[in-house]
């Protein structure tokens, strides 16, 4: 055998070594993040157990003892990033992604569900947003909307988003589409109780907001991203 | 998953991985081990350096001056510069040296750079070796005898220099000084398994009966280093390289002209590839040449072409859609809306692949600097090889595919 044809065997092997390394990286890369995900969510479903729990067992007096969540809801919008950011790596079909989505969803049912209980029970006045996007292709301004509530989100914490993609496939979403009425004509937000559909502008976007929100929030810096 | 065009990229950066891999082995095997240990010979055959000038008054001098200060008995060593025709005061600057007994000068018409080499082998009928200097180069004084150490083998019919950028100023000869001492490597590599498909201009070696046997050079699309060298791999000869021989030259300065220079380059590869050497490729009895050397060349110009399109397209619409995104939001939130997190890395195949491509190469740049004890600091010179070599190579290499394709001829200099 020629040096040349040894060498370029050689090199064939490195060559093919050195890509099953990078794919094995990416993969174990991805699947580490998948992990911290899944991680955060079942932290944040242990926290809102706990919520729950604590709402319940202070049913007379609850108020005083517990708070407005906004720390809990920062938390909640860092796993949205996250998983946003995952689905945009290893695509919004895959498997895992869509199961930590559907996990996700149901977070978000259930922190919204609760901050209703606790806005009627402890007068608390936050401003709370469902918003509806879609990856599939058919919403060409979420990604505008997304990153614009995104700002919103940071800037006046007052406000809570509730992000859903409107075409999952998972019963309590379909529940609660049907529930707030929600067409599919995304994207779709429902502010306050109230339907608003498509998106312009930041400007547009606020005026459906009520005042309040930004006449008594203070602004803040704090790091997001769009969902 | 969606269609992407990055998927285009893949196959590239398999072959580049391979051939990095190929050179990284290659240069551990024997052969190249072994030529790293010669030492400068002793023997001293007769050499004649050609020197062509076509408008050179700025530098003929020097170039000059650094062949007479060779180590190499004066007996041994003759110098012809040839005038192609220049109408700058070239003649005059050549004339200074016109009493010294080692040297010639011719002046004839212009009629490019082939034939004023061919005017320097007709005067020099005695030599035993021919070598050629590019008028903007100069030479370190042991080169000749570390180039002549070559010709020990009676195979060996040519051998090259180490060449690289002296004093390189702009960002273009910073980033050309990087390019050029991975140059080094690659063709010490290349040279241990008879791969060289060049024979630069800037201090390259040939055993006078060379342009007996296959005769004189040819204009050979402004390539005639080029062609010179495939009719010496055809032939079946070797040639070989001189790790320490080290030769230095003036790069362009500026993008139009690097442009200029390496669209000539590749375009005149193309053509002799195409037209007059194309029974060279995949022919197993041209070995590694054929075989491996020139196919990745070719498919290294269009694997460049599509890698820079495909970025090019990826980051238009990245931008293009993240202006989209975040017009109307202010913009200082853009800033302060990334968290700095491993979780955010970019760690795809792409990344992964490119970092192992570019990291092995700079380690062959400093291998290629070390071993030919080139002078000069590498570290800011690659920093803006790899910051601007990506985005203006394939700008040359289009062109020239262009200029083959609508068989545009462009001039020398222009």
């Amino acid at each position: 055998m020629s040096i040349f044809v040894r060498n370029a065997l050689i090199a064939l092997g490195i060559t093919i070594l050195v890509m099953g390394t990078v794919a094995y990286a990416v993969h174990y890369t991805n699947q580490q993040r998948l992990s911290e995900i899944s991680r955060m969510q079942t932290q944040l479903s242990t926290d809102t157990l706990s919520l729950e729990t604590q709402f319940a067992l202070l049913e007379n007096a609850p108020c005083e003892d517990i708070s407005d969540g906004t720390s809990f809801s920062q938390e909640l919008s860092n796993l949205g990033d996250r998983l946003s950011f995952t689905e945009g790596r290893l695509g919004s079909d895959d498997p895992q992604v869509l199961e930590l989505k559907k996990e996700y969803a149901l977070l978000e049912i259930r922190d919204y569900l609760l901050m209703q209980k606790l806005s009627t029970t402890c007068h608390i006045t936050p401003v709370v947003t469902l918003y509806f996007y879609s990856n599939a292709g058919d919403c060409t301004a979420c990604n505008r909307a997304g990153y614009a509530l995104s700002y919103l989100r940071q800037t006046y914490p007052r406000l809570r988003v509730y992000s859903f993609d409107y075409n999952l496939s998972l019963g309590a979403l379909k529940t609660l589409i049907q529930v707030e009425k929600v067409k599919p004509q995304l994207p779709a937000f429902v502010i306050q109780g109230k339907r608003y559909y498509g998106f312009t502008s930041l400007d547009n976007l606020k005026k459906d907001f009520p005042k309040s929100l930004f006449a008594t929030s203070t602004a803040t810096s704090t790091v997001s991203k769009k969902k | 998953m969606a269609w992407s065009p990055d998927i285009l990229v893949y196959p590239f950066l398999f072959i580049a991985i391979y051939f990095e891999s190929f050179l990284l082995v290659t240069f551990l095997s024997k052969p190249a081990r072994e030529q790293r240990k010669r030492t400068a010979s002793s023997d001293t055959p007769k050499v004649a350096i050609i020197v062509p000038c076509w408008n050179e008054t700025t530098t003929i001098a020097s170039t000059v001056k650094s062949l007479l200060a060779l180590d190499y008995p004066t007996d041994k060593l003759s110098i012809v510069l040839v005038n192609d025709g220049s109408t700058d005061d070239t003649p005059q600057a050549m004339a200074f040296f016109a009493d010294n007994p080692q040297i010639t000068i011719i002046h004839k018409e212009n009629g490019g750079k082939h034939t004023a080499l061919n005017a320097g082998i007709a005067a020099s009928p005695d030599a035993e070796l021919i070598g050629c200097l590019d008028a903007d180069s100069f030479v370190e004084s042991d080169a000749l005898r570390e180039i002549v150490t070559c010709f020990a083998k009676p195979e060996v019919m040519a051998a090259t220099a180490s060449m690289s950028v002296h004093k390189p100023k702009t960002l273009m000869q910073r980033m050309q000084y990087a390019e050029y001492v991975f140059g080094i490597a690659l063709r010490h590599i290349l040279s241990s398994i008879n791969g060289l498909y060049v024979t630069p201009g800037p201090f390259s070696l040939y055993r006078a009966s060379i342009f007996k046997e296959l005769g004189n050079f040819k204009k050979a699309y402004q390539t005639e280093d080029m062609e010179m060298a495939l009719r010496t791999q055809r032939a079946g000869y070797v040639i070989e390289n001189a790790l320490r021989a080290r030769v230095y030259t003036k790069a362009p300065a500026t993008l139009s002209k690097l442009l200029a220079q390496r669209t000539r380059w590749s375009s005149g590869f193309l053509r002799n590839m195409l037209y007059d050497y194309r029974g060279l490729i995949i022919n197993p009895h041209h070995g590694v040449l054929g075989m491996f050397i020139l196919p990745l060349a070719l498919s290294s110009i269009g694997g460049s072409i599509i890698i820079f399109l495909v970025s090019v397209v990826l980051l238009g619409q990245r931008v293009f859609d993240g202006i989209l995104v975040i017009s109307g939001v202010p913009i200082s939130y853009a800033f302060t809306s990334h968290q700095l997190s491993w979780f955010y890395f970019p760690a795809n195949s792409m990344v992964f692949l490119g970092a192992i491509l570019m990291i092995t190469t700079i380690s062959f740049m400093f291998v290629g600097k070390r071993l030919s004890r080139t002078p000069g600091i590498l570290v800011p010179n690659v920093i803006v090889y790899v910051l601007l070599y990506g985005y203006t190579a394939p700008l040359w290499l289009m062109r020239s595919v262009a200029d083959v394709a609508r068989g545009t001829h462009r001039a020398w200099r222009y």
